[in-house]
C-alpha cells in the first residue's frame, strides 16, 4: 500500500518536472542559454551515435538560439542569432517617436536613415515595410496575423509565404551547414543567406575558370 | 612504373590485410585483431623489408631494386661533402622509399613515415606541416547530396576545394567540374564545361560532379598493387607512395572523378595548407592519381568538406548516411534523388535532387 501510493507520488511529480521545462522552451528562451540547450541536444535523439570526437566544444553556444515554432516532428536544431549581431540594435535607439514624425523630420532635413535599403522583395500590393516591421515597436518584427517575432526567430516570418523552403530548411534539404555534419546541428537562419529586403541571388561572373576552357585554348 | 610494379608495390593480400594493423574496424574496441599502441621498437622503411626471412631469389631482386632506386639516395645521404641536412634528407627520402602500403602498416610505422613527411618538408622549406593519421570514426558512413535547383554555377566550391586540397595550380587541376547544361536536358555530352559568363545564365541549370565515394568502386577493382581502397566510412582513398600511376583506375571511373599529375604538382609555400592527411591533400608527386575525398582532414573531425562550407546556395549537403536524424537523409527520404548511371550498380554514395 505504503509503496503503491510512493510509486504513484513520484511518477506525478515526474510528469509534473517534465512538462514543466519541456513545452515553453522556445519562448523563454534568450541569447546566453546556450549551454543549456547544447546540453539538451546532446541527448536529444543522437544518443544512438556516439563519436569519437565531440562538435558540442567547439561551437559557440552564445551566438546561437534554437529553432521554436517549427512543426513538431523536426528535430531541434540552432541557428545563429540575430541579436548581437546589429550593429544599431536596440531599433527604439532612434526609433523613440512615431513613425510619421521621424519621416517628417527626414523630409525636411534631407537627411535618410535606411537610405540604402532598397526593398525589392514581393509587389508594393503584397508587402511593404510594416509587413514584418512592427512601427509601433521597432525591436520586434510580427506575423501577418500581429503576434510578435524577435528577430532572432526572423524564420518564423518567411516561413508564412514561403512553405516549401520552410518545410526543407527544417529538414535540411535547403539552406545551408554551419561549421560541420556531426551534431550538434547548426543551420543559417533565412536571413544569413537572403538579405530580406531583395531575398533574390544576384547574377555575376563565376568566380574561377572551368579547367577544360584552359584546354580548349 | 615497370619498375616499381616489379621490385616493390604489390598489391596486399586478404590475408596480409586482416593480419597487419592498419585497416579494421577503425576503433580497435569492437574486438577484432588490431595491433595496439605505437610499438616504437619495430623495423620500419629500410629495415622494415629486408629485416625478414626471405628466400634467395627474393633477397637478390629485393637488393636489385634497392640498388637501382637507392643509389641517387645513398649517394646524398652518404656523401662526406653534403651538409648534415642533405644527408639527414637522403637518409629520410631512402626511408620513405622502403616503407609499406599504408593499409599494411602498424600504427607506429604510420607515425614515423608522418614525422618523416613533416622533416622533409621542413628541410625542404623551412615550414611546420601536419600530416594527420586519423581513421575512420565508428559509426559514420559518408554521404553527399547535391540540389540541381540551387547551383547557380559561381564556382566558389572549386575555388575553395584547390586551396583546401593543395591542387597543382600550373595544370590547374580540380576535383570538381560544373556543368552548364540547357533547361530539361540532363545530358553531360550537350553541357557546357567551360562557361565564362555571367551565372546563373538565362534558361540553364548547373551540375557539379566530382568523386562519388561508390559503394562499389570499379576504380579500387582494377588497381594493380592495392594502392586505393574504401575506407570504412565509405572515402574512397589513394596511398600516393603505393600508385605507379599506371591510371587503370581513371579509365575504370564512369564518372570522371580521378585526376593525374602529368608533371610535378607546384604549389607555392604560402597557399600551401599544412594542415594535412596522409590520405587526404598532402602534397603529391609527379606520376601519381588524386582525387576528391570528402576533405578527409576535415570530415573525420566532424567539420564539412571545403566545397560545401564554401557554396553560397546551400546546394551542397553533407553527412552522416546511418544517423537517421542528419539532414542528408532527411534529403534522401523526402526530395526526389537520383544517382548518376546507377544501371551500372556502382551505388555512388552522391545523390542530386531538385526543389
Amino acid at each position: 500500500m505504503k509503496l503503491s501510493t510512493l510509486i504513484g507520488c513520484s511518477v506525478l511529480i515526474a510528469a509534473l518536472a517534465g512538462g514543466n521545462c519541456a513545452p515553453h522552451h522556445g519562448e523563454e528562451e534568450e541569447q546566453g542559454h546556450g549551454e543549456h540547450l547544447l546540453e539538451q541536444l546532446k541527448h536529444s535523439g543522437h544518443d544512438s551515435l556516439r563519436y569519437a570526437f565531440s562538435r558540442f566544444d567547439q561551437v559557440d553556444s552564445a551566438k546561437l538560439v534554437r529553432i521554436s515554432g517549427v512543426a513538431a516532428s523536426t528535430e531541434a536544431f540552432l541557428v545563429p542569432a540575430r541579436l548581437g549581431e546589429m550593429k544599431m540594435f536596440p531599433c527604439s535607439n532612434c526609433h523613440r517617436q512615431p513613425l510619421e514624425t521621424l519621416q517628417q523630420g527626414s523630409a525636411t532635413s534631407g537627411k535618410k536613415s535606411h537610405w540604402d535599403i532598397e526593398l525589392a522583395h514581393a509587389p508594393a500590393t503584397t508587402m511593404q515595410c510594416a509587413t514584418c516591421h512592427t512601427p509601433d515597436d521597432m525591436n520586434l518584427l510580427h506575423s501577418l496575423t500581429g503576434s510578435p517575432i524577435e528577430f532572432n526567430h526572423s524564420y518564423q516570418l518567411c516561413g508564412q509565404c514561403h512553405a516549401t523552403q520552410f518545410k526543407d530548411w527544417q529538414g535540411g534539404a535547403h539552406g545551408k551547414q554551419v561549421g560541420g555534419w556531426a551534431p550538434p546541428r547548426v543551420s543559417q537562419t533565412c536571413t544569413g543567406c537572403h538579405n530580406p529586403h531583395k531575398p533574390a541571388f544576384e547574377k555575376r561572373l563565376p568566380s574561377r575558370l572551368n579547367t577544360e576552357m584552359l584546354k580548349v585554348k | 612504373m615497370l619498375f616499381d610494379l616489379l621490385f616493390k608495390k604489390t598489391k596486399p593480400t586478404e590475408a596480409e590485410l586482416s593480419a597487419e594493423g592498419g585497416h579494421g574496424c577503425g576503433s580497435g574496441s569492437c574486438g577484432c585483431k588490431k595491433p595496439q599502441a605505437a610499438t616504437t621498437a619495430e623495423p620500419d622503411g629500410y629495415e622494415a623489408k629486408f629485416a625478414k626471412r626471405m628466400d634467395r631469389r627474393a633477397a637478390f631482386r629485393q637488393m636489385t631494386a634497392g640498388l637501382l632506386a637507392g643509389a641517387g639516395m645513398v649517394q646524398s645521404s652518404c656523401s662526406v661533402t653534403a651538409g648534415d641536412e642533405k644527408r639527414e634528407e637522403g637518409q629520410l627520402k631512402w626511408d620513405e622509399y622502403f616503407k609499406k602500403n599504408y593499409r599494411l602498416m602498424t600504427d607506429g610505422e604510420k607515425s614515423k613515415t608522418v614525422e618523416r613527411l613533416e622533416r622533409l618538408y621542413e628541410i625542404n622549406t623551412g615550414k611546420t606541416i601536419n600530416v594527420g593519421t586519423d581513421g575512420a570514426v565508428e559509426n559514420v558512413l559518408y554521404g553527399y547530396a547535391f540540389n540541381i535547383s540551387k547551383c547557380q554555377g559561381y564556382m566558389d566550391c572549386v575555388n575553395a576545394c584547390v586551396k583546401e586540397n593543395n591542387q597543382d595550380r600550373d595544370s590547374e587541376m580540380q576535383y570538381i567540374r560544373i556543368h552548364e547544361m540547357k533547361n530539361g536536358q540532363l545530358n553531360f555530352e550537350g553541357a557546357d564545361d567551360s562557361y565564362f559568363h555571367e551565372v546563373p545564365a538565362e534558361g540553364h541549370f548547373y551540375v557539379g560532379t566530382q568523386c562519388y565515394h561508390c559503394e562499389n568502386p570499379p576504380c579500387v577493382k582494377v588497381c594493380p598493387v592495392g594502392a586505393t581502397w574504401k575506407e570504412d566510412d565509405g572515402i574512397v582513398v589513394v596511398d600516393y607512395d603505393w600508385c605507379i600511376g599506371c591510371r587503370y583506375c581513371m579509365a575504370a571511373c564512369p564518372y570522371d572523378g580521378r585526376r593525374f599529375n602529368w608533371s610535378t604538382p607546384t604549389v607555392p609555400e604560402e597557399e600551401v595548407n599544412h594542415t594535412q592527411h596522409y590520405l587526404g591533400n598532402r602534397l603529391r608527386s609527379k606520376g601519381v592519381m588524386e582525387k576528391c575525398t570528402f576533405c578527409i582532414q576535415r570530415s573525420r573531425s566532424g567539420k564539412n568538406p571545403a566545397c560545401v562550407e564554401a557554396c553560397p546556395t546551400g546546394a551542397r549537403t553533407f553527412g552522416n548516411l546511418l544517423d537517421p536524424n542528419s539532414e542528408i537523409r532527411w534529403v534522401l527520404a523526402n526530395k526526389k534523388v537520383f544517382r548518376m548511371k546507377e544501371d551500372l550498380g556502382t551505388e555512388p554514395k552522391f545523390w542530386y535532387y531538385m526543389d
